[in-house]
């Protein structure tokens, strides 16, 4: 059996149209001013690919273009086959593929990134950690935050009131807390990744009590217990990364929307570990426990009233106790203890 | 001098049959780790090189997938270094990111000589020769300047740059030659200026005209300041929709046209309406498809700009004859597509 191909010797950029055949374990190539006899074993054949020309490289830089992949395949028995060759060219595989490529990112999407922002947060020293929170009152006191205006005893006695908390075993000391004004937040408290606890004025100001006040802290501690915003900070960079990477060429304006909207999803199983542990905490404080319940619902009623002021850009504030659409069912879940 | 009629460049690929390759290569490279995507790249550039024919004859691309991974492998680091870093330590982070600009133009020089070395036609290697003091000149030197001048030297870098590139890349034994001035560079970049201040212009009386008959309501003492926001805005996004489309394809003729191997010349005519409306689908199909369509939408875009370049040849070009080899690492290559740095080659 021949075959027509086109042979390129290396040296020089002059087509030989040629004919290809098979003796034995030798390719005979035959044109009209050349003729190659090559042991097969000493060339070099690719896999296919897709509909491309099927090629023959021979170790001295020579190379024959073969159009007729069919004919090929039959003359070579499909040398330099491969399994993957095999399943590009089929939809079959291509389905799998595609069907197997979608589970695998959803269970590292839900598993494999949650295990490993753990891992790493973990691991994450502390001077690095307070280096992070400075860093973020450095860039945000010029901007969203400004000095708080509680009067110095106010600030004291919430301060003395947290050291007075029996803590659970294993924690040493309560939160860091810093106090600052933000008419843009309005009232809120953040457990920052780096495990400082900042709470603005207009929520020590809206509870009706310190205890609702220190309810509130014991939740923000729940999150810096479990490194909660270290951990979505670590998941939200690596699906940021992801997404830039991949959509790349078209615009990372693009790649930052999808991680804000993924991002929820990891807060509200933070939320409740967050509301477990402060429940723990009052509880061994003999603080009811609805009184996180109770600022939680006036919390829930200023944003709303407030709700059109209510900032874009503080994504990087992790706003933990704006509105969630599941707050009602935490009072709930609280109250019920 | 016989005639010689010109070669169009022609792409085969097709969208079903890249998707098959392009879903296989994404799903073993998950499943590897990442690993295999060094492998998967390999195929990719095959595809296309190989689905790319000019006088009957097809480029092929020859990259070692070990070297690709090597270089895979160190761009990522630095790169999760630099990202990770830079949350904790602004410092630290700018450190790196410093490191990483003043390594690029020798990285981007490496990158070339990887590129060209592995690309071949009719068993012929390309090759680029640049040497490293000039890839600092052009790449770093020329665009901190044009920083420094808000922009007003950047075309002449981009016209600095595209000459590096050409004039130091062969095919064979034979070098490419680059003849665009400064000049033509300015053109492209003053036309989008001056379509941005139509717009802005357009923009700016229309607001104006409504505001002034009471079609929109606007306080009078506030329509001022109500029509420049709405021109600036207008003007913003129009530029960034059409710019990069139109700039693209002019900079592609203009090399091209302006481009010699040997004797034979080359023509590129790509529209910029037409890119537009092949980039602006692309991003929305592939949006709407949560990424599914990103092979079909390379297939669309690869396809329009190799089918409308030419050769245009004076003699046969059958006489090329082979060049000297130079040794290639793929750590250049890898860094500067993970920074986003390319040049319109
Ligand atoms: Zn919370």
């Amino acid at each position: 059996m021949w075959l027509t191909a086109v042979y390129y010797d290396g040296r020089q950029a002059r087509p030989h149209p040629v004919t290809l055949c098979v003796e034995g374990d030798k390719l005979l190539l035959q044109g009209r001013d050349i003729v190659r006899r090559e042991e097969l074993n000493g060339l070099k054949i690719p896999p296919p690919l897709g509909s491309t020309p099927r090629l023959i490289l021979f170790a001295d830089g020579g190379r024959c273009e073969v159009a007729d992949r069919q004919g090929f395949a039959e003359m070579l028995q499909d040398a330099g086959n491969s399994a993957v060759a095999g399943m590009e060219n089929s939809w079959w595989y291509a389905l799998a593929a595609l069907l197997l490529t979608l589970s695998l990112l959803a269970v590292v999407y839900l598993f494999g990134l949650p295990y490993a922002a753990r891992v790493v947060a973990d691991r994450v020293p502390v001077y690095l950690l307070e280096r992070m929170d400075n860093q973020f009152f450095a860039s945000l006191d010029q901007t969203l935050l400004m000095p708080s205006k509680l009067a110095e005893e106010r600030r004291h006695t919430l301060q003395d009131g947290l050291r007075r908390l029996v803590l659970p075993p294993g924690e040493d000391r309560p939160a860091h807390i810093e106090f600052r004004g933000s008419p843009t937040l309005g009232a809120n408290a953040f457990a920052l990744p780096g495990g400082s606890v900042l709470v603005l004025d207009d929520l020590v100001n809206l509870a009706s009590n310190d205890q609702e006040i220190l309810a509130v802290l014991a939740h923000e501690m729940g999150h810096v217990h479990e490194k909660h915003a270290l951990r979505q900070m670590l998941q939200a960079s690596v699906v940021g990364l992801a997404m830039a990477w991949y959509i790349g060429d078209v615009s990372s304006l693009l790649a930052v929307a999808p991680t804000v909207l993924l991002q929820t999803r990891y807060s509200r199983d933070f939320e409740r570990r967050a509301d477990a542990f402060a429940a723990e905490l009052l509880r061994a404080n003999g603080i009811p426990v609805s009184r996180l319940a109770d600022i939680l619902e006036k919390l829930e009623a200023a944003h709303q009233t407030a709700a059109p002021k209510q900032p874009v850009e503080s994504v990087e504030a992790l706003d933990y106790l704006s509105s969630h659409p599941n707050t009602e069912e935490r009072i709930k879940r609280l109250r019920g203890q | 001098m016989t005639e010689y009629q010109s070669r169009q460049l022609q792409f085969s690929g097709s969208g079903g049959e890249y998707f098959r390759i392009w879903i296989v290569n994404v799903c073993l490279s998950i499943v590897t780790l990442g690993v295999y995507s060094a492998w998967a790249k390999v195929k990719r550039n095959q595809y296309f090189y190989r689905h790319t024919t000019l006088a009957g004859a097809s480029f092929d691309y020859h990259g070692d997938p070990k070297a690709i991974l090597k270089g895979r492998i160190v761009a990522f680091l630095l790169f999760a270094c630099y990202t990770l870093v830079g949350k904790f330590d602004q410092v630290a982070g700018s450190a790196i990111l410093l490191v990483i600009i003043v390594a690029m133009p020798w990285l981007l020089m490496r990158s070339l000589r990887f590129r060209l070395h592995n690309t071949s036609y009719r068993g012929l290697r390309f090759a680029f020769h640049g040497s490293t003091g000039a890839a600092y000149f052009n790449f770093l030197l020329l665009p901190v300047l044009s920083a420094l001048t808000l922009g007003l030297l950047w075309p002449l870098a981009q016209q600095r740059m595209a000459r590096y590139t050409r004039e130091n890349s062969t095919y064979g034994s034979e070098f490419f030659k680059f003849f665009a001035g400064s000049g033509a560079y300015y053109r492209i970049y003053f036309m989008t200026i001056f379509i941005g201040v139509l717009v802005f212009a357009g923009l700016m009386t229309s607001v104006m005209l409504l505001g002034s008959k009471e079609l929109i309501p606007v306080e009078a003492d506030q329509l001022v300041a109500m029509s420049v926001l709405v021109a600036s805005i207008g003007t913003y996004l129009a530029l960034f929709l059409l710019a990069y489309p139109y700039v693209a394809a002019r900079l592609q003729n203009l090399v091209w046209n302006n481009t010699q191997l040997g004797p034979h010349g080359f023509q590129a005519q790509l529209r910029a309406r037409e890119m537009l409306g092949i980039m602006f689908g692309n991003v929305l199909l592939t949006l709407l498809t949560l990424g599914l369509y990103k092979p079909f939408a390379d297939i669309r875009l690869a396809r329009y700009r190799i089918e409308h370049v030419a050769l245009l040849p004076q003699g046969s070009i059958d006489d090329f004859v082979a060049g000297l080899q130079t040794n290639s690492s793929a750590a250049g290559e890898e860094m500067a597509e993970m920074f986003d740095f390319d040049i319109a080659l």
